[in-house]
């Protein structure tokens, strides 16, 4: 199969005033295959942010080459069906709102790519009943709830039907419940619509739920593997910046006073059913 | 300074279709030296609350009071200024051209004398472990977010608040940024005996500074006690739309497993202290 995402020796550079640059991404090689859920930690400036842009061809690479499905993101004719193919949500749902309802907000996407009415209709509705809320179609968006703006952001990604959608910190500015709701989102999106999914988040808890996790520094990738394989290495998270999920960080501490507790306790259900 | 609120209602958009009761009823009393946290889910009530504490908005019945003097009236002057409100996302409201000036604009208006200035730009500087000689000459907009956020923060403290008021402190922070911001909160309070009222959704953040908890729900005080009893309170929190710290929900896993632990050890190595104990099915 060939892989979804391709990144071969990409470096990125952010230009500072008097013409000195500083290097945000170094010498990343990174292979996504199609339909795997990837989470990507990192503390703030480790270039996560900037390595998710590159996905979708929002930058241009500063040398190296990102292909997406096979098409290179330096070639600027290959730029349209790139951002086809990935979608991008961001932190604020604010940001990502430009209509007065929430089915025109979702359709502002497939209107300007020119689709007909019928096939808009269509697109939106399935847009949104993916994200539970085809019952708020009416609805201006600046009465809804942050994470329920958050959803409609989502909607107005999906009615693009792209193959995989990128995820910037989509929680970190929700409450609780909307988190959760998010998140529940984007894992059906994952397994039940195959939807190729890449999580930037600084909830430990959240990167557990991944199939994958990626730990960035200093603009690379530091570690690559399995949720259970990451976390087990709790020093090295710490000496990045990063921890471990409440669940590991207890699972840690009974094993230092001589607990016998298997691997991979990723989750409170999964510690608590190892203990019973 | 004690804080007083009796019976505050806020409405927001009287007399439109848009009309909101954002606070119904509201009594609390606030003691110095306090620490407590405000939580609730997002439309709870909680920033309204603390902008009546800071004195920026008009109760629509019920009032606040500041050692006796009612907050929002010109009167109150002199105890808002022993107040300090830090917004989400302080640093968005950063806008000198230095770290320095930024850190002293507020202690230039109080009409403190230069050398006055310079000390306490220093401290506040420190206090949020940042380095004046290092760092003073800085374009804040060329810092890092969570630098730009601990100069912001410096910039309240410079204003050597009795009562500091932090909303979502951490938001955005990556997991060390905000181990050390929260440690930083707690050793200004130990050190200063500020009162300290922190909001936020994280419960499990919120279980290493605080030891008093006000939960709001729609707009009124649900619950207002100690860290412990109301943070471990499942079916309290849950219809209040949040969710209790993960020590506390794998201990309740344990109990209704037939374990004989407390539930209301809140950090993650009181949670692995108590499991300990207990070791077992009772």
């Amino acid at each position: 199969m060939r892989p979804f995402i391709e990144v071969r020796g990409l470096e990125h550079a952010y230009p500072l005033e008097g013409g000195e640059w500083v290097p945000a991404l170094q010498g990343i090689d990174l292979t996504i295959e199609p339909g795997e859920f990837v989470a990507l930690i990192g503390s703030n400036g480790s270039g996560k942010s900037t390595l998710a842009r590159h996905f979708n061809g929002l930058l241009e690479p500063t040398a190296g080459e990102v292909w997406v499905d096979g098409l290179s993101t330096s070639d600027p004719r290959h730029l349209w069906e790139v951002r086809q193919r990935v979608g991008m949500v961001f932190q604020n749902p604010e940001n990502q709102l430009v209509a007065s309802t929430v089915e025109e907000d979702v359709a502002f996407g497939p209107e300007n790519a020119g689709l007909p009415p019928d096939e808009i209709r269509q697109r939106v509705d399935e847009a949104l009943a993916l994200v539970g809320l085809q019952d708020y179609c009416t609805h201006p968006p600046q009465m809804l709830s942050g994470g329920q703006k958050q959803l409609v952001a989502i909607a107005g990604v999906l009615a693009a039907r792209p193959a995989c959608v990128v995820f910037d910190e989509p929680t970190s500015m929700l409450d609780p419940p909307s988190r959760r709701r998010i998140l529940d989102t984007v894992r059906r999106l994952n397994v039940h619509e195959g939807i190729t999914v890449v999580l930037i988040t600084q909830s430990m808890a959240e990167a557990a739920a991944a199939g994958r996790v990626l730990a960035m520094h200093a603009g690379r990738i530091v570690m690559d593997g399995p949720p259970r394989e990451v976390f087990e290495q709790g020093e090295r998270l710490r000496a990045l910046g990063l921890g471990l999920p409440p669940a590991v960080e207890i699972a840690r501490r009974l094993r230092e006073q001589g607990l016998a507790l298997p691997p991979g306790l990723l989750t409170v259900e999964a510690l608590a059913g190892a203990l019973c | 300074m004690l804080i007083r609120i009796e019976n505050l209602a806020h409405t927001y958009a009287r007399g439109t279709p848009l009309v909101h009761d954002a606070l119904r009823g509201v009594s609390l009393e606030i003691a110095p030296g306090e620490r407590v946290g405000i939580v609730g889910r997002t439309g709870s009530g909680k920033s309204t609350l603390v902008q009546h504490l800071a004195g920026l908005l008009k109760p629509t019945s019920g009032r606040v009071l500041l050692d006796g003097v009612i907050a929002h009236t010109r009167s109150s002057a002199a105890q808002r200024r022993k107040l300090a409100l830090a917004f989400q996302y302080p640093e968005h409201q950063i806008f000198e051209h230095t770290v320095l000036r930024e850190v002293a604009f507020g202690p230039r208006h109080l009409g403190l004398r230069k050398d006055e200035i310079a000390g306490r730009v220093r401290w506040a500087l420190g206090m949020v472990g940042l380095d004046v000689e290092e760092m003073g000459e800085r374009v804040p907009f060329t810092l890092s977010g969570g630098e730009m956020r601990r100069v912001a923060l410096a910039s309240v403290l410079a204003m050597r608040p009795e009562v500091l008021i932090l909303d979502e402190p951490t938001a955005g922070l990556d997991p060390q940024g905000r181990r050390e911001l929260l440690a930083q909160v707690r050793r200004w309070q130990e050190e200063i005996g500020m009162t300290l009222v922190l909001v936020s959704h994280d419960l499990d953040e919120l279980a290493h500074v605080v030891e008093r908890v006000v939960l709001l729900n729609d707009g009124q005080v649900a619950i207002d006690g100690p860290a412990r009893q109301v943070l471990s309170d499942g079916p309290l929190l849950r219809a209040a739309g949040l969710d209790v710290p993960q020590p506390v929900a794998l201990l309740q896993m344990l109990r209704e497993a037939g374990w004989d632990v407390r539930t209301d050890r809140l950090l993650p190595e009181e949670a692995a202290e108590e499991i300990l104990r207990v070791g077992g099915r009772a």
